[in-house]
């Protein structure tokens, strides 16, 4: 492995409905699965990840709190939670 | 004297800007400037719309990317100067992602895209603009596929007290009921007001109720705007 992919350094944040909310495609693809003969699927909730490569570890985290919070998710409907890759 | 001027924001896809601006000119008595979203002065400050369609592929969430237009930072510090903003469809959705106006507008109930005409009951007529629509219950057409209507309990409770629902789903003689409601939106919710009582937002569509006879409810929703001007 070359040493430019060891350094990359990627975020990845995830973000999904908050509890409560009816998420009607995920109630959809619950519906196709049952259908599908699979009895023991109890619940499914969908989200999105976004992948965020950055050039430097300089207030990394507080830029992407803020990114994530301010565009990816909408606070009011959405979590979000960021690991590093 | 010279006619007022109002502006309308026009975002990469936005559709309904030109119906409105027909609407606008035509019974507000007024002229319009159509403001592109990258430019960050808007000159005619008396009435700002934000119009209907798409923005920016409505991608990540109906609205989202449109908040960060140099246009609409422009419209979110005139709006604490208390200048009167209307929302329409993806207006609506722009202003709820921007947090002027409260919760946010999701998926429908059943994932469909709505178009039809809706019976919309106005819940507040002690707003600047509803107070000169004659009527209770106007009908407006809805055309959207994110237009239910969520908020925490507390902030609905707070919309309620403070009477900022201004629109409702309801049958056509008023009735607030869950068989009206097209998209699952909470309490019925069609269109809000801001605690300031200038911003207005609502999914149905008045500008598209202008053209076929006088008695078109879009008609008098907009004449009942120039009490702003």
């Amino acid at each position: 492995m070359n040493l430019r992919k060891l350094l990359k350094m990627i975020y990845r944040v995830y973000i999904n409905f908050k509890k409560g909310i009816l998420d009607p495609e995920a109630e959809a693809i619950k519906r196709t699965i049952d259908s599908m003969g699979y009895k023991t699927i109890k619940n499914i909730s969908k989200g999105k990840f976004f992948d965020i490569e950055i050039s430097s570890s300089k207030n990394t985290l507080g830029d992407l709190e803020k990114i994530s919070s301010d565009l990816l998710s909408n606070p009011i409907i959405e979590n979000f939670k960021i690991i590093k890759k | 004297m010279p006619k007022k001027v109002v502006s309308i924001v026009v975002f990469p896809g936005s559709n309904c800007d030109r119906d409105l601006d027909i609407a606008v000119q035509k019974y507000m008595n007024v002229n319009t400037e159509l403001v592109w979203h990258d430019d960050p002065n808007i000159k005619n400050q008396e009435m700002i719309f934000i119009p209907g369609g798409f923005s920016f592929g409505d991608y990540l969430r109906s609205g989202a990317l449109a908040t960060k237009s140099p246009a609409m930072k422009e419209v979110i510090r005139l709006s604490k100067k208390g200048v009167p903003i209307i929302g329409i469809c993806n207006g609506f959705q722009i202003l709820t992602e921007c947090k002027l106006l409260d919760g946010a507008l999701i998926d429908n109930y059943k994932r469909l895209f709505i178009c039809k005409e809706n019976f919309v009951k106005i819940e507040n007529k002690n707003t600047l603009f509803t107070k000169n629509i004659h009527k209770n219950v106007v009908q407006f057409p809805i055309a959207h596929a994110q237009g239910r209507f969520y908020t925490s309990e507390d902030n609905l409770k707070r919309l309620e007290d403070n009477n900022q629902i201004v629109f409702k789903y309801s049958s056509r003689d008023g009735k607030i009921k869950k068989s009206e409601n097209p998209n699952g939106s909470m309490n019925n919710i069609a269109g809000i007001i801001n605690k300031n009582k200038n911003i207005l937002g609502l999914m149905p569509h008045p500008e598209r109720a202008v053209n076929f006879s006088e008695d078109n409810d879009g008609i008098s929703f907009f004449i009942g705007l120039q009490n702003f001007l």
